[in-house]
């Protein structure tokens, strides 16, 4: 999925009911009408394949109740722990790189008056996220290679000299960051882009007048109003990052399978699905993410306290 | 005047000076900008090479004209021209599900931000729930489903599942909620007007900015869509782009050993292939860029 | 609620939907359960873009023959897209194409086996659908991995088998003379690390290194010994004896951890390449390819494949693509009729093919075409010599080793443990994979 797609993910507990009058049948029939179109696509598309995938997840392959039987084997493959421990990593580079440098770069972008600049940046900053899946395997192998990459110099200071020693097991959280960041970054500089023109110029007209220094302006104004942006960009690309696939899979088909393609979770999952024809250990895999991506995000949730109004 | 102030640059609690300070923040901010943008020129230069120059030339020495004339007669001559089908296709695809996508999402969003019934918090919370779920498990009870119904094999099969757009109506839900004062349509109501005349002259004319995000972003998720048509589509005529790469990816031999030969596909064709598959997404993001800026909190939320 | 109520009636019926049967089927003549046949029916063919040049040649010869042409991307590169299809196409019970090219040559472990009770996807050829004629004129062995429990379920494309390539012209200007055995093998290899330096005489960076050394020496890595049951063992001689060769060239740089499909192969090793054991399709794909190595003509020379001293020559393999006609056809004799076209057909397999034909006549003559075109500095009968040499002991099993050695061998040589020390894990690692995908380890 997409870094966008998780984007407001956040914004989900509805607010409370609004002080308006009216005669309440009528609204929520038309209201019913409003959601139609979108509910029979949840339905169809979300919901019945999320209860068929449970189904899936607590029965075997001839369609009788397994138990927990699809979970044990899941979780006692050989490729399972190690998985785990890939994503976790991964997961810990990616949200700390994504949440520190996105802030960052959008307060900076955000403070440069000269329109075609800003632009520009934005458009800069936008552009590798255009890129999906088997576009940039190419893209990859060149640039990784010490050989031939563009920034040959900066691998061969890392002291690599060929592109099997840039991929090798221990070195792989840190690149699938590098990808993922470049790709994702753009779009969520863009968000808080649009974010911070949300914050009022009088606000931080009110604080130059009364001294502040821009850094300061940047750290106790416009930062802490961001808060609930930056913590929700923190829950989607948490949710995107236990889903860690696009990455490695494009690196996989790059190095001819020196990066293995059931390194993360979600790469099990497609493997059990199609690899091992066992679509119940996969449904398996995918709950234990789901469920590991949502208590993840309700602790996000409950200690920002961010879905309180506002 | 530009003023490429210094940002979060200083976490230390004394501001830094100012010159010094925006140097060193330019500084970041020009390696984040060459961070960036290495990659996509390199691809660019690479697509007006020879695959030999590519491997043994310098990285960011232009090719020529008649290498870049070359892989273009070589990508387009690849299966007799299937890219421009595949960009077609994608196309449609993507547009096909934007339609829908804005017809389901804007009014979907609305309502749940500014009306009230029933199921609202529910569907809020299981859309949620079902957008955590990995792409791996739903696709075969789709597959099922659009089987069922006989459309495996048509354009709609990747249309409908692509119209499912989750992520579009919180946008519309939180642009709603935050730019479009209830005031406004409270007064409205008092007006006589029914519930569907709220929502078509007060609420949705105020909606621009928010119709051409979901559009937008609608647009690049149904556009980088590879697993989706994959699954959906037998036939190679109905490809989009993306899974057509997959192909041309199987015809370089850099990828596939066994399909070394002269018939093969270069990697330089690839970058231009590469090139072609984004060109459109760039094209929809220049237009977009206004909107994309300017109307995610429009409205303005204090906090 | 009522939504959710509603929901679950759908799964059910989503669930059933499933189980559609296959609809008026007998065990036909052909030893499989058959469709109703209609000789005039479609037939539906996937093929790769690089085979398509078949498809041309068949309908040229046989104009009456309705085709549905798919091109997709050959299950290459372990994308898997061939069984992915088939699964789902089992699960709703319509859909199976009726004839399909793989490039991949383990297909057949899974096409010729039942999953969840459906009908095994691929059709028997040797109860009667193929000519037994034309089936015993493959080069013998080549249907090997076509074939589960003396059942064939597939026609070979091309064989891949592995060959002594080499420069004559540094060979001789060197003064070495062309190894017979692996022995001399290694003695070149260290004698070039110090008279010449910087040249090469293999490569072990590819993923299918170990089909090209370990194979070759009857390792037992890879012993596939029913539909579901394999022995792994990587502690025998014949492993070790492999192991310790390759660790010393590794050492001395005469055989690098480098793909040779990678730009720092060409790079470095452009005119620098002395041997190189390797598969029959190295020639078009390295040599005589302007975007590789691109060596001049009159100087690439091939040899019979080494063998060890003392013992019997064999070979190994990397590659070849299969046909498969599909059980579920409605029209087996066009389905059949294109298959055999396309293995046998001179008009394809020796006019157009890039690759040696798995087909014994075919390959006498593409043989002697390629002679013909002046570029190779010896004859290339050693390439058909090589062809029945090919080591039976190791199979073709649904798991890829390829991927195996890639992800666990691959990257510990780049790290620079040696061979001999890895022999252990890389036997885990075959016996980990083999039971997740449902083998029995003997």
């Amino acid at each position: 999925m997409t870094v966008m797609d998780e984007a407001a993910r956040s914004a989900v507990i509805p607010r409370g009911r609004p002080a308006g009058r009216g005669d309440g049948g009528e609204r929520s029939a038309m209201s019913y009408a409003f959601i139609a179109l979108y509910a029979v696509l949840t339905i169809a598309f979300g919901i019945l394949p999320a209860l068929y995938a449970v189904y899936l997840a607590f029965t075997d392959g001839d369609g009788r109740f397994a138990g927990i039987a699809n979970f044990t084997k899941v979780m006692g493959d050989f490729r399972f722990l190690p998985a785990v421990a890939h994503v976790a990593l991964y997961l810990v580079m990616w949200l700390v790189a994504l949440v520190v440098l996105v802030s960052f770069l959008a307060i900076v972008v955000h403070t440069v008056r000269v329109r075609w600049l800003s632009k520009t940046l934005r458009l800069v900053f936008y552009l590798p996220g255009a890129l999906a899946g088997a576009s940039s395997v190419l893209l990859w192998l060149f640039v990784l290679d010490p050989t031939a990459s563009p920034v040959s110099g900066l691998l061969h200071l890392m002291g690599f000299s060929s592109f099997v020693q840039v991929i090798v097991p221990a070195n792989l959280p840190p690149v699938f960051a590098v990808i993922a960041f470049w790709t994702g970054a753009g779009g969520w500089i863009v968000i808080m882009y649009g974010a911070l023109n949300n914050i009022s110029r009088d606000v931080i007209e009110a604080a130059r007048i009364d001294g502040a220094s821009t850094v300061q302006i940047a750290w106790r104004i416009q930062l802490p109003l961001l808060r609930k942006w930056i913590s929700y960009m923190g829950i989607m690309s948490l949710a995107a990052g236990t889903q860690l696939f696009v990455e490695p899979q494009l690196l996989s088909q790059a190095s001819n399978a020196v990066v293995p393609n059931d390194y993360s979770l979600n790469q099990l999952a497609y493997q059990y699905a199609f690899q091992q024809n066992d679509f119940n250990g996969a449904a398996a895999i995918s709950l234990l993410l789901l469920v590991v991506a949502l208590a993840l995000s309700a602790v996000f949730v409950t200690r920002g306290g961010l879905f309180e109004r506002g | 005047m530009t003023t490429v102030d210094a940002g979060r640059h200083a976490r230390r609690p004394s501001s830094v000076s100012g010159w010094s300070g925006r140097t060193i923040v330019a500084v970041v901010v020009a390696i984040f900008v060459l961070f960036f943008v290495i990659p996509m020129v390199w691809l660019l230069l690479a697509t007006t090479k020879s695959a030999h120059g590519l491997i043994v030339d310098h990285p960011f020495l232009p090719g020529s004209l008649g290498d870049l004339a070359a892989n273009w007669d070589q990508l387009f001559g690849f299966q007799d021209g299937a890219v421009t089908a595949w960009v077609g296709n994608s196309a449609l695809y993507a547009v096909g599900a934007l339609i829908i996508t804005i017809i389901a999402s804007i009014p979907a969003g609305y309502a749940m931000a500014l009306t009230e019934f029933r199921f609202r918090r529910s569907l809020l919370v299981l859309t949620l729930i079902v957008m955590l779920i990995p792409n791996t498990a739903l696709v075969l009870p789709i597959f099922l489903e659009l089987n069922v119904v006989g459309l495996i094999g048509s354009p709609l099969s990747v249309i409908l599942p692509m119209s499912f757009f989750p992520f579009g109506v919180y946008l519309t839900y939180i642009y709603f909620s935050t730019s479009v004062p209830r005031d406004l349509l409270a007064a409205a109501r008092l007006d006589g007007c029914t519930e569907l005349q709220v929502f078509t002259r007060v609420a949705l004319p105020l909606a621009a900015p928010v119709v051409a995000l979901v559009a937008f972003f609608s647009f690049v998720q149904s556009w980088n869509n590879f697993f989706l048509p994959f699954v959906m589509l037998p036939s190679s005529d109905g490809y989009p782009v993306q899974v057509g790469l997959t192909s041309l990816l199987a015809s370089t031999p850099a990828f596939n050993p066994s399909s070394a030969g002269t018939q093969s596909v270069q990697l330089p064709t690839l970058a231009l292939a590469t090139v072609i598959s984004v060109l459109p997404v760039l094209i929809v993001f220049l237009f977009a860029q206004r909107f994309l800026v300017a109307g995610m909190t429009a409205g303005g939320t204090k906090e | 609620m009522r939504a959710i109520g509603g929901a679950s009636a759908l799964a059910i019926v989503l669930t059933l939907a499933g189980c559609g049967g296959n609809g008026g089927s007998s065990v036909g003549s052909y030893g499989f359960p058959q469709l109703t046949q209609d000789d005039k029916a479609p037939i539906t063919v996937w093929v790769d873009s690089d085979r398509s040049s078949a498809v041309d040649a068949f309908k040229k010869a046989n104009p009456d023959v309705k085709l549905n042409v798919v091109t997709y991307d050959g299950s290459a590169n372990g994308s898997n897209s061939f069984r992915t299809k088939v699964q789902l196409f089992d699960r709703a019970g319509n859909g199976w194409p009726d004839v399909v090219f793989s490039t991949q040559n383990n297909d057949a472990a899974w096409a010729s086996q039942k999953s969840n009770g459906k009908q095994a996807f691929a059709a028997v050829l040797n109860s009667g659908l193929v000519p037994k004629t034309t089936l015993d004129d493959f080069t013998q062995g080549s249907l090997n991995p076509c074939t589960v429990e003396g059942k064939v379920y597939c026609l070979r494309n091309d064989l891949s088998q592995v060959v002594l390539w080499y420069n004559k012209t540094l060979l001789d200007k060197f003064g070495y003379s062309v190894p017979a055995t692996w022995e001399e093998y290694q003695a070149i290899g260290e004698k070039v690390a110090k008279e010449h330096p910087g040249y090469i005489v293999g490569a072990v960076g590819d993923s299918f290194a170990s089909e090209i050394y370990f194979w070759s020496s009857k390792c037992q890595a890879n012993d596939i010994t029913g539909p579901k049951t394999v022995t792994v063992n990587t502690d025998s001689t014949e492993c070790k004896r492999v192991a310790s060769m390759l660790d010393i060239l590794i050492k001395n740089g005469t055989a690098p951890n480098v793909s040779v499909f990678t730009p720092e192969f060409v790079k470095k090793y452009s005119d620098k390449v002395l041997l190189m054991p390797g598969p029959a399709w190295y020639a078009g794909a390295i040599f005589n390819n302007p975007q590789s190595l691109n060596v001049a003509a009159g100087q690439l020379g091939v040899a019979a494949p080494l063998a060890w001293q003392g013992d019997t020559a064999v070979t190994g393999n990397v590659g070849g693509g299969t046909w498969f006609i599909s059980s579920h056809s409605k029209n087996l004799k066009s389905a059949e009729k294109f298959v055999e076209f396309v293995t046998t057909a001179d008009d394809y397999q020796v006019n157009l093919a890039p690759g040696y034909p798995a087909y014994a006549p075919a390959a006498d003559k593409w043989i002697k075409k390629q002679e013909s075109s002046g570029y190779y500095a010896t004859d290339l009968q050693a390439l058909i010599k090589a062809g029945p040499q090919i080591w039976s002991g190791w199979g073709s099993g649904v798991f890829s080793q390829e991927a195996i050695w890639a992800k666990t061998m691959t990257p510990a040589i780049a790290g620079g443990k040696s061979l001999v020390d890895l022999l252990p894990e890389w036997e885990t690692a075959i016996k980990n994979q083999a039971q997740v995908n449902g083998y029995t380890v003997k």
